[in-house]
């Protein structure tokens, strides 16, 4: 009864997560279904681990590291889609569901930031880890982590609201 | 951060796109049964098969000493009494046909609960339990000392029905 409970938990903490942790992946590869594959190898993994599902660094650390491992292994197909999206200069399939014009500016602006800077603004904005947590998954410090995310913050008020 | 208020609040209002059911769906099967994960896994149940055919043979092949065992000893029985009858016969030794099965084991080294699984049919989750065994059988030849042992890995898996509240 008490696993029946766990697995529950775990099905709906999942069911929360996912939509940040899919937007995480998808800073590395451009299709959805890469990053699902991603984000589904590395849940699963982490659910085996037995690791605390609270341990939010660990489970983007280890996201991050099976997205990179993937392109790794993919680098040829990654080199293709890349070339390919800048020809084109749009995202195949969009990361953001968005309500108006602007929130495609704004995802726009967002996809031209530095990646180190994206990375941790997508942490923090949209799966609300703290500096700490971020640090971890990143081997950062969180004085970098804090550095990375007020310069992508600086960035983005400059190309979306100036002065 | 004061200063960034206004394009926090901007980029909250981005919502990140939905996963799929299809996804959800997905995951949760693959947290259900371990066979259905990422490449990498090793699915054991690939060598599981070869685990029992090993062990049948391996049960085949002691049924076929025991079989030869009783088959000698009758031969011998027979040949008794022709001998008092006719010229002994020379003797054909082989060591093959003198083992016989002096023990068989079953360890259980390892037990794995693999989560819950959802068969087909079923109207509940199951409790998935792995069972990692190593089973031993040892013939010993009475007459040389001679002993063969065969020992092999064994993969059994049990499926607990699961109710609840």
């Amino acid at each position: 009864m008490e696993n029946v409970a766990i697995h529950e938990d775990w099905r709906s903490r999942f069911s929360e997560l996912a939509p940040g942790l899919l937007l995480f992946a998808r800073q590395w590869v451009r299709s959805r279904a890469d990053a699902e594959d991603i984000v589904q190898d590395a849940f699963v993994r982490f659910w085996r681990r037995n690791h605390a599902i609270d341990n939010r660094a660990l489970l983007y650390a280890t996201v991050r590291s099976i997205a990179l491992d993937f392109i790794r292994r993919n680098s040829r197909r990654a080199r293709r889609e890349a070339e390919a999206v800048s020809e084109s200069e749009q995202v195949v399939e969009p990361q953001f569901e968005f309500a108006d014009e602007a929130e495609f500016v704004l995802a726009a602006a967002l996809d031209r930031l530095p990646h180190d800077q994206r990375e941790v603004l997508v942490m923090k904005i949209w799966n609300e880890l703290t500096f700490a947590e971020i640090a971890t998954a990143l081997n950062i410090s969180q004085n970098t982590a804090a550095s990375r995310y007020r310069y992508a913050l600086v960035t983005l008020k400059k190309m979306f609201l100036p002065q | 951060m004061n200063d960034f208020f206004e394009i926090e609040h901007e980029l909250k209002k981005l919502r990140p796109a939905r996963p799929l059911p299809q996804f959800l769906a997905r995951v949760e099967q693959a947290m259900a049964d371990p066979e259905i994960s990422g490449d990498k896994i090793i699915r054991l149940n690939r060598f599981g098969l070869h685990w029992i055919a090993l062990g049948v043979g391996v049960a085949a092949a002691a049924l076929f000493l025991v079989l030869a065992q009783v088959s000698t000893d009758r031969g011998a029985k027979q040949s008794e009494r022709i001998a008092q009858n006719s010229p002994a016969p020379e003797p054909q030794s082989t060591s093959a046909d003198q083992f016989i099965p002096t023990g068989a084991t079953q360890v259980v080294y390892n037990t794995r609960d693999e989560g819950l699984h959802f068969t087909d049919g079923s109207e509940g989750p199951m409790r998935r339990l792995r069972y990692q065994t190593r089973e031993t059988l040892q013939w010993r030849n009475a007459q040389t000392g001679e002993s063969l042992r065969v020992s092999y890995p064994s993969d059994e898996i049990v499926l607990i029905p699961i109710s609840g509240q």
